[in-house]
């Protein structure tokens, strides 16, 4: 027993290998002292002193009640937001459905090209800009805020849709098939149920990101709790900031429990 | 009939064979004989390559989507791995057999007749299971969700029931089960059945007529009173082995 050799967990590194880590260590290391460098950091001072900006954002507004009688107006604001949200990934999941199925390898075979090429440009684009391109079209307003949420929803939701239909099994499809149903019947009884649950699961994780992201879309105009943070950043009013975070962060955490005991039933 | 698969692998030569109505024909084989070729290429899963295929008169291997579906409608298929929607109620799986007879519409709807529903809570009575209807289907241990899959196949109404190895995933008493009801309802219906199996005393006990696959081409086909135990080794191509034989019955 005494003679046997010593395992190590991790296989025997050759020479190659040792050569290849330390390469990558340097060339990571200079990228980095490189991207340092571009960043040329430097604080220009301020008249008003940090700590006094901190205990306006994060002192005043929970200890004065001049302050803490705005909580209910911004409640206003967060429930548009979460509107929005919520809008936005029932139009997405709806929408993001069919175009799933076309992106889906085993369904739509080499159509799927399509359908992930579309999703793809869609995630290519930040939600902020389609948030200002229907600010332009449509108008200032919680509408445009829908819009944007949901155009850029089905580009992650219609992906990880997907996703789900490529991992099912199949052979459902075949018996369908094999029993007279047409396509339609064979995806609506033979896939359908098998991915319900992770769809539902996909959306309310979704949301959560709606939430947080519809929060930003205010600052561009498309409604909800962000017009009233970025105006009051603009004004230095750092009570009312601090006040606004207090609420996105108390709802957004709030929104993540719920949204998280609901899919932990579903899948 | 032969089938030549796009691989070039060819899965069946120059078959000739004609089913009479109403028989129970047990097709045997070692794996990769070409049993399931044989049985796919009847409801057209697979296209044999080459040759004709008739069904009352009517050569399968022409039909586009429309005649496609209507003959898969008349010509209903059991699995191996019963294939049903694990997440789905029992009664819903044994209805998935209805979709062919059911508009598009009306079944994305759920909206089946009265008339349709008797039938498969009927037909979920002929194997055993109506208190099971809705359960889901994952719920049923592997011999119940194979009757639902008989039942889902009754409920398609067919004229012939094809068996693609229905009973490979069941131990060996379930396995007699469902092949005694299967057996049995296809002679109260007086479906034409054929059923794929590689079990021979099983093969021997249900069929009224075995064909025999070696290579892709028939090596055998003859009724039950003419098989002996040579006749398998012909199949088989070797001496047989215990592990040919199922055993089991519990009757």
């Amino acid at each position: 027993m005494s003679e046997q050799a010593k395992i190590s967990l991790r296989k025997a590194q050759t020479r190659r290998g040792k050569i290849k880590f330390y390469m990558t260590l340097i060339i990571l290391s200079a990228l980095y002292i490189i991207a340092i460098l571009n960043t040329s950091f430097s604080i220009s001072g301020s008249q008003a002193s940090p700590l006094d900006t901190l205990r306006r954002i994060f002192i005043v507004p929970i200890t004065q009640v001049d302050y803490i009688v705005q909580f209910p107006e911004y409640i206003g604001y967060m429930l548009e937001t979460i509107a929005i949200a919520f809008a936005g990934v029932v139009v997405a999941t709806i929408l993001a459905i069919p175009v799933a199925f076309l992106a889906a390898r085993n369904i739509s075979k080499k159509f799927s090209y399509l359908g992930k090429a579309l999703l793809n440009a869609i995630r290519a684009i930040p939600e902020l800009i389609f948030a200002i391109i229907f600010v332009a079209a449509v108008g200032i307003g919680p509408y445009a805020g829908v819009l944007a949420i949901s155009i850029n929803s089905i580009g992650m939701l219609g992906k990880l849709y997907a996703e789900v239909i490529e991992s099912i099994d199949l052979s459902t499809v075949d018996a369908i098939r094999a029993s007279g149903g047409n396509r339609l019947q064979a995806i609506w009884y033979g896939v359908l149920p098998q991915v319900l649950p992770e769809f539902s699961s996909y959306s309310i994780y979704r949301f959560e990101i709606d939430v947080r992201a519809s929060t930003v879309l205010g600052i561009v105009g498309a409604g909800g709790i962000g017009a009233p943070l970025i105006l009051a950043t603009y004004q230095r009013n750092w009570e009312d900031v601090g006040m606004i975070l207090i609420v996105v962060v108390l709802f957004v955490s709030l929104i993540d429990f719920i949204s998280g005991k609901i899919r932990k039933k579903l899948v | 009939m032969s089938l030549v698969y796009p691989n070039g692998h060819q899965g069946l030569k120059d078959i000739n064979l004609t089913i009479n109505d109403g028989e129970f024909v047990v097709v045997v084989g070692m794996s990769g004989a070409g049993k399931s070729s044989l049985i796919r290429s009847i409801n057209r899963m697979v296209t044999p390559t080459d040759g004709e295929l008739l069904l009352d008169g009517e050569n399968v291997l022409t039909f586009k989507e429309r005649k496609l579906r209507q003959l898969r409608t008349n010509v209903g298929m059991v699995f191996q791995s019963y294939n049903l929607v694990k997440r789905m109620s029992v009664l819903r799986n044994v209805m998935a057999g209805r979709l062919g007879h059911t508009g598009t519409l009306r079944s994305m709807l759920g909206l089946f007749s009265q008339d349709d529903l008797q039938l498969a809570m009927n037909n979920l009575k002929r194997v055993g299971i109506e208190e099971k209807a809705y359960v889901r289907a994952d719920q049923l241990s592997g011999g119940q969700q194979q009757r639902v899959s008989i039942a889902r196949v009754l409920t398609q109404q067919p004229k012939v029931i094809l068996a693609d190895e229905p009973v490979a995933s069941l131990d060996p008493p379930t396995s007699h089960r469902v092949m005694k009801d299967l057996r049995r309802i296809s002679k109260e219906d007086n479906l034409t059945t054929l059923v794929n199996l590689h079990f021979i005393d099983m093969a021997m006990e249900y069929a009224d007529r075995i064909i025999g696959l070696r290579d892709g081409q028939v090596v055998f086909d003859g009724p039950i009173s003419e098989v002996s135990e040579a006749t398998f080794e012909e199949i088989y191509g070797r001496p047989i082995k215990d592990d040919d034989l199922l055993g089991g019955d519990e009757e």
